[in-house]
């Protein structure tokens, strides 16, 4: 009866004094309001009550440790006697960074739930009122402190709470949502100017580390700003982390405690200083998320399938045509020869392979040592570009007949020859390797993005799949007997065929150089070109020797200095080293003339194009990747292009790799990619990019462009 | 051993020249040198005060952080006893142009005479690099140099991080234990705290 009592009483309470009732403030650049997950509370039990932050766009507020500057929210209760409430349950936090500082708070509305407990003699039917006076410090760029007096008053209930329809569902999740302590070990040791976290445990193995960060609770401990080194390892993974100043006093601190983020969850940690477990460590960066088509959900033999196709379209790409028609001619002048067409073939096939493998090893090798390199990496050294030009200059005039390599015109068929031929087809497959690099294929990005962040044998696997699909046409097509017959006959054709195949291999030289003076400037030109003149004044003297020597003479004095002109002009390229470009001769200055106006590529501009609510396209090039350069030609300077960036005000921004940039690599590692191009389009309502294809057409930017706009 | 020493001697030059660029300033090491012109125009360095102590803050009136110290005199009051003990103290401003904290020379001139400040010198670090050098954080951002140059003391006016002007009633200031260390011939206890306030408003 008296139960019965009671709830009459609570259900005219709840009629009466409106359960849970409070008054939202606008505080100036937020608007505050206490929220309960319960509209009642039993006596002794405990409800949580949460300070709901609806924050202005832009602005933000802080969590427990606000980072390198600001300051965290703060509540200061008032109860009724006999009433507690506990410590605010941070949710986990997100980066905010400003200029060269990190802050860690929140965007948009926030949840900060506190548990509140009511004494046990709490009178049911009597409804009291919780006053929590909560200050906080909004910032944009500028920072202001704001403070609002809230309050809510809750019923007092006999019995199971009613959970309050409209924040029961919001609080439950930020309370689940919460970091939670986790069954992890975690150990800290301090390597010289670096601080290495390793976090161990059950839920961490195999578990999606790419986006992993610590956030201290101590304000001291690490230095906000600068970036997190992820590695894995077979248990859990270690965190390179810059010590803070509470390093610079005695030994440091002895435990960390704080926030492990891996994007979707969050744990608690506290670590101890101690020596790291084997097991945080030794497998290398994290595979990216995979997003979009990414390479991270890829496994060893669909990244391996991805390589072999990837090989096989590369065949098709601009960098290596000229080379692979000279392998075509080659191929036509044996055609009726199948086993030296055989053996040509097979040691195409052992160039390519050979030299993928001396790249896939160089790569990792460089990768290794820390340095933040992907595919093509080695067009990013000017001495490298001025080395490659040469190369085809001399190929070039060798195909326009100046010199020869070996005599392979005149014994063909002998014995001599088919071997001198094997050596010449060898050289010709790693020759196309070479100039492969700066043409990517569809389904070779992911599958080389992928590569990169797999053991050496994965990565090694992918890179041969690639060259076989790579070597795969001209190597098979010595054995399909129908298919040589059918070539045309050898003759004088060939002769003038492989003059004119000199042309493109002008132009390629030409087109190095080009790529020169965006890494190196102006002033390499002036170098290149005298390289080049010695170089092609040493290939007339080789063959005039070579012809002297023809005739039955011993033109020797004639061959050295035509060798020893052509050492000096490929030492005079490669060394000493180029200089920076001056900032109007790089690339990024250059496109101007494109239709669409860009700005070069920042996270922060990123970060600032995405808050002000606009589509953003990024485009990640290099002056010497040929697709990249292709798409820009066809596809990104079309006018539809031009006018769909208008009508969705989307930002153009622009991520030049022609030279080495580490904050680029990280962004290309971050979706799965190990090369340019790369094309992100992100929505106006901000979150993840979406990849596009390599081969960009107008109607496919246009129409991501305009879906970018309502999402 | 002849021949190993250019190779010695270039090594210690390499290691010279790359210290300031490298290290992170830290309490027991040299701090980085630097020039500023002050609110008159003039040019001011580190060096010019070689053999005193040294007190750098870094100041933007906008800043609700720095309101209160000098709302309530509490950072003038600092200021003018440190002078009086023969201490140099350089207030910096390294907002940029047209952010929050920025002033003209002539803007610094009036702020220093309106607060009534006691610093020696207001310095003016439009472009930041002085503010990066130290790697200073936040408004204020306090830094004590010894009479060799080395850094002493880096981090907060006190340990109150709230821009609540009741704050400072009851807060214990590393800057005036700090100069107290000092005088009284001691090294300084609290030699590292956490700076808080706004963020230092720099150049992008």
């Amino acid at each position: 009866m008296t139960r019965f009592f009671a709830r009459l009483l609570a259900a005219f309470a709840v009629l009466g004094a409106a359960p849970a009732m409070a008054q939202p403030v606008d505080t100036g650049h937020l608007v505050a309001e206490l929220v309960a997950r319960d509209q009642s509370i039993a006596p002794g039990a405990t409800t949580y009550v949460a300070l709901r932050q609806k924050i202005d766009k832009g602005w933000h507020t802080y969590w427990r440790n606000s980072g390198d500057s600001g300051e965290a929210t703060r509540i200061a209760w008032t109860l009724p006697a006999g009433w507690t409430a506990g410590d605010i349950v941070w949710p986990a936090p997100t980066r905010q960074p400003t200029g060269p500082l990190m802050n860690y708070g929140y965007q948009g509305e926030v949840l900060l739930p506190v548990p509140v407990t009511a004494p046990a003699d709490a009178k049911p039917g009597q409804s009291v009122t919780l006053k929590a006076a909560a200050t906080f410090l909004v910032c944009e760029e500028i920072c202001v402190p704001e403070d609002a007096v809230l309050t809510l008053s809750l019923p007092v209930v006999e019995g199971l709470a009613e959970p309050n329809p409209a924040w029961s569902g919001p609080i439950a999740k930020a309370l689940s949502d919460a970091p939670t302590p986790a069954a992890f070990t975690s150990v800290f040791a301090k390597q010289g100017t670096t601080l290495a976290l390793a976090i161990t445990g059950q839920a961490l193995k195999g578990a999606d580390v790419s986006q992993a960060y610590f956030f201290p609770f101590d304000s001291t401990v690490i230095d906000h700003a600068k970036p997190q080194v992820i590695e894995r390892g077979p248990d859990g993974l270690t965190l390179t982390l810059t010590p803070g100043y509470a390093f610079q006093e005695g030994d440091g601190p002895k435990a960390m405690a704080g926030v492990l983020s891996l994007g979707d969850k969050a744990y608690e940690i506290g670590a101890t200083a101690g020596a790291p477990p084997p097991g945080a460590s030794g497998l290398g960066a994290p595979p990216s998320k995979a997003v979009g088509g990414g390479g991270g959900a890829l496994g060893l033999p669909l990244a391996a399938a991805f390589a072999f196709l990837g090989g096989l379209i590369l065949n098709l790409m601009p960098c290596v045509f000229p080379i692979l028609a000279m392998k075509a001619a080659s191929l036509a002048g044996h055609a009726h020869e199948r086993r030296v067409a055989q053996g040509q073939g097979l040691a195409f096939l052992a160039g390519v392979l050979a030299t993928f493998l001396a790249l896939a090893v160089a790569l990792i090798a460089v990768r290794a040592g820390g340095a933040a390199v992907g595919w093509g990496f080695q067009l990013q050294s000017p001495p490298v570009v001025a080395g490659l030009a040469l190369l085809m200059l001399a190929v070039a005039l060798n195909l326009s007949g100046v010199f020869e390599v070996g005599s392979s015109l005149q014994g063909v068929g002998t014995g001599l020859a088919g071997k001198r031929g094997m050596a010449g087809a060898f050289f010709t497959g790693a020759l196309a390797v070479v100039v492969a690099a700066p043409c990517t294929a569809p389904f070779m990005a992911p599958a080389l993005g992928w590569a990169l962040t797999q053991s050496a044998p994965a990565a090694i696997t992918v890179f041969l799949a690639l060259g076989l699909g790579f070597a795969a046409p001209f190597a098979l097509a010595a054995f399909v007997p129908g298919l040589l017959t059918r070539l045309p006959k050898p003759g004088p054709w060939m002769e003038g065929f492989k003059k004119l195949m000199a042309f493109p291999m002008y132009g390629a030289a030409a087109w190095l150089v080009w790529v020169l003076t965006i890494q190196a400037g102006n002033t390499a030109l002036a170098r290149i070109f005298a390289a080049a003149v010695v170089l092609a004044l040493a290939a007339w003297l080789l063959g005039v020797a070579q012809h002297r020597r023809a005739q039955g003479g011993k033109p020797l004095a004639l061959a050295g200095i035509g060798g020893a002109l052509a050492v000096v002009a490929a030492l005079a390229a490669v060394w000493p080293s180029y200089g920076e470009p001056q900032a109007a001769s790089s690339a990024a200055a250059e496109g101007g003339t494109a239709n669409v106006p860009y700005e070069a590529y920042s996270p922060e501009k990123l970060a600032a194009a995405q808050a002000a609510g606009k589509p953003v396209f990024v485009n990640f090039t290099a002056a010497w990747c040929v697709t990249c350069q292709v798409n820009e030609k066809v596809a990104l300077t079309s006018q539809g292009v031009a006018d769909a960036f208008k009508q969705t005000g989307a930002v153009y921004l622009k991520a030049d790799w022609t030279l080495k940039d580490a904050v680029i690599e990280a962004e290309l590692a971050k979706h799965g990619r190990a090369g340019v191009p790369l094309y992100l389009v992100y929505g106006a309502k901000g979150g993840e990019g979406v990849i596009l294809p390599q081969i960009l057409t107008e109607g496919l930017i246009v129409r991501a462009l305009k879906d970018a706009q309502g999402r | 051993m002849s021949i190993h020493r250019p190779f010695a001697l270039a090594a210690a030059l390499t290691l010279i020249a790359a210290a300031p660029v490298l290290a992170a300033p830290a309490v027991g090491q040299l701090a980085p040198a630097f020039t500023a012109k002050d609110g008159e125009g003039k040019t001011r360095s580190l060096a010019e005060f070689k053999g005193k102590t040294v007190v750098l803050e870094w100041t933007n009136a906008g800043c609700p952080y720095v309101q209160k110290h000098y709302g309530a005199g509490n950072m003038q009051g600092l200021q003018k006893d440190a002078v009086k003990d023969g201490v140099v103290w350089l207030t910096l401003i390294s907002s940029a142009p047209g952010k929050q904290g920025y002033v003209s020379p002539a803007q610094a001139k009036t702020w220093k005479a309106t607060t009534g400040a006691g610093s020696t010198a207001l310095l003016l670090d439009p472009g930041g690099q002085i503010g990066r050098a130290y790697e200073a954080k936040t408004t204020p951002h306090m830094y004590i140099v010894d009479k060799t140059g080395k850094l002493i003391y880096m981090g907060g006016v006190d340990d109150k991080p709230t821009a609540d002007h009741a704050s400072l009633k009851g807060a214990k200031n590393h800057v005036a234990a700090a100069l107290g260390d000092v005088k009284a011939g001691r090294p300084v206890a609290t030699a590292v705290s956490r700076p808080y306030g706004c963020t230092i408003k720099y150049a992008e």
